[in-house]
């Protein structure tokens, strides 16, 4: 088997107003890779490629050693997905999806389940409409994470989520990274990505333009966003060149 | 294509559905109920409320399960699940055909109550024997149960395939007010027609070609929509 728990070779997909032009993307065992880049960057999409949400229209994505889409069912039975563009059933309760979830996954866990409740502070009787935002964010990580599952893709979890909540998820995702193969996730909040990645990438229009050890990057005493705006500063010098 | 997680698609809009349902069931149950006491208020009491449950059902299905997944965001979550598209695609298409057809079928009994034959009395002047009248009565029922879910697929597909409230509600209303206007006014005085209709009336080989040219047309709607949603690149 690999070493890489995710692999994207050549990704490419158009769409009307923007494309993503051949990316190249690892993620090897036990690490952590954070994306950044600005709203349009092309870092959503490029997720859900890699969750079969979105067909690429070239390249090659392989999950834990199966390739996607043939191996669709199997990687989504190992992969926890939460999208800040994703959500629950309002008129039902947590328990129901909880329900769902486990009727739907072998790996459902529901010793993990309770525990992530009682961090989160859920009531798992609760309606989801009755949920703040945090809250809603917290019950799909839950569910994303009592499925034990080997890799965990967020795209933009933390996205309008007060600092305390951030906070929150943030310590829980840090302390259970030894629970899974691989965690890629997407941010705007380069203190996010510090925090939890050890690798990062720089999507900017449809292209990575950096791709490195987070200390790598860190090493000039820059915060990543200010990294980030230099690389995309020196890409619009070079053109102008 | 998985059996058991279609199974809990299908389930799951079903409950999300439920109350909706119960709604539309008892509205149905009420409408029979108008109808077989009889008497001018009652018949169209009740054909004025099997045909809101029809059409009351079918936009219902249609903006919540179908289309509402989509605009609620909750796309993304069931697509996150173990499921290929197809699946979804399938439990869609299910899920829609199993939560019209209860409310519809009890509608589509006051509708054949309210035939303009007099159909136990006929049955009684035929002097045909009781299967005889079961099978003819099933098959008036077929057609007219056929017909609506006929009308139900060409919506569910515009739903699906173009995932657009505005189109859909455009088929849905197209297909009420101008084609059912056209069915209903201009149709029967059409010479052709007419014998067509006397025919299925007497039980001839029209009923059962109808009924089969509605099977037929319902199976290439479910193939053409299940055909083109594994053509598409986006599922959320």
């Amino acid at each position: 088997m690999s070493d890489c728990a995710i692999q994207m070779r050549g990704i490419r997909k158009v769409y009307p107003r923007f494309a993503l032009r051949g990316i190249d993307l690892d993620v090897p065992d036990g690490t952590v890779l954070g994306l950044i880049g600005p709203n349009g960057a092309g870092k959503s999409t490029l997720l859900r490629i890699l969750m079969g949400l979105v067909r690429a229209d070239a390249g090659r994505v392989t999950v834990l050693g199966r390739e996607m889409p043939a191996a669709e069912r199997w990687i989504k039975a190992r992969v926890g997905f939460v999208s800040e563009d994703m959500a629950l059933y309002g008129a039902a309760t947590l328990r129901w999806h909880m329900q769902l979830v486990r009727d739907m996954h072998e790996g459902w866990d529901d010793r993990r389940a309770s525990e992530l409740l009682e961090s989160f502070h859920l009531d798992p009787e609760q309606r989801v409409r009755g949920l703040s935002r945090g809250q809603q964010v917290k019950a799909l990580l839950l569910l994303a994470m009592a499925r034990r599952a080997d890799v965990l893709v967020l795209d933009e979890p933390t996205a309008g989520l007060d600092p305390l909540v951030r906070h929150e998820i943030l310590t829980l995702l840090y302390a259970s990274r030894s629970e899974r193969r691989a965690l890629i996730f997407s941010s705007h909040y380069g203190d996010d990505v510090a925090t939890l990645a050890d690798n990062v990438a720089f999507v900017h229009d449809g292209r990575l333009i950096a791709h490195a050890p987070v200390h790598e990057l860190l090493g000039g005493g820059k915060s990543l966003e200010k990294v980030f705006l230099d690389r995309v500063a020196g890409l619009k010098c070079g053109r102008a060149a | 294509m998985n059996i058991r997680t279609i199974a809990r698609l299908v389930r799951k809009d079903c409950w999300l559905m439920r109350w909706p349902l119960a709604i539309y069931i008892l509205a149905g149950l009420a409408g029979l109920a108008l109808t077989v006491m009889g008497g001018r208020v009652g018949r169209s009491a009740g054909i004025t409320l099997a045909l809101n449950v029809l059409i009351g059902v079918s936009f219902h299905v249609m903006l919540v399960p179908v289309l509402g997944e989509r605009e609620r965001k909750t796309l993304a979550f069931v697509m996150s699940l173990p499921v290929t598209p197809a699946d979804t695609a399938v439990g869609k298409v299910v899920a829609a055909f199993t939560l019209f057809l209860i409310p519809a079928t009890i509608a589509a009994t006051t509708l054949v109550w309210l035939s303009p034959i007099d159909i136990p009395a006929a049955m009684a002047a035929a002097h045909r024997p009781l299967w005889s009248h079961v099978l003819g009565t099933l098959g008036y029922y077929a057609v007219v149960l056929g017909a609506w879910l006929l009308f139900f697929s060409v919506v569910l597909a515009a739903a699906i395939v173009s995932e657009s409230v505005g189109w859909t509600i455009a088929v849905l209303t197209g297909l009420l007010f101008v084609f059912g206007n056209f069915a209903l006014q201009i149709l029967p005085t059409l010479h052709g027609v007419a014998r067509y209709l006397r025919a299925l009336g007497r039980g001839q080989a029209a009923l059962p070609i109808t009924i089969g040219c509605e099977a037929v047309g319902i199976a290439l709607i479910v193939a053409m929509v299940l055909t083109l949603q594994g053509r598409k690149t986006s599922f959320v």
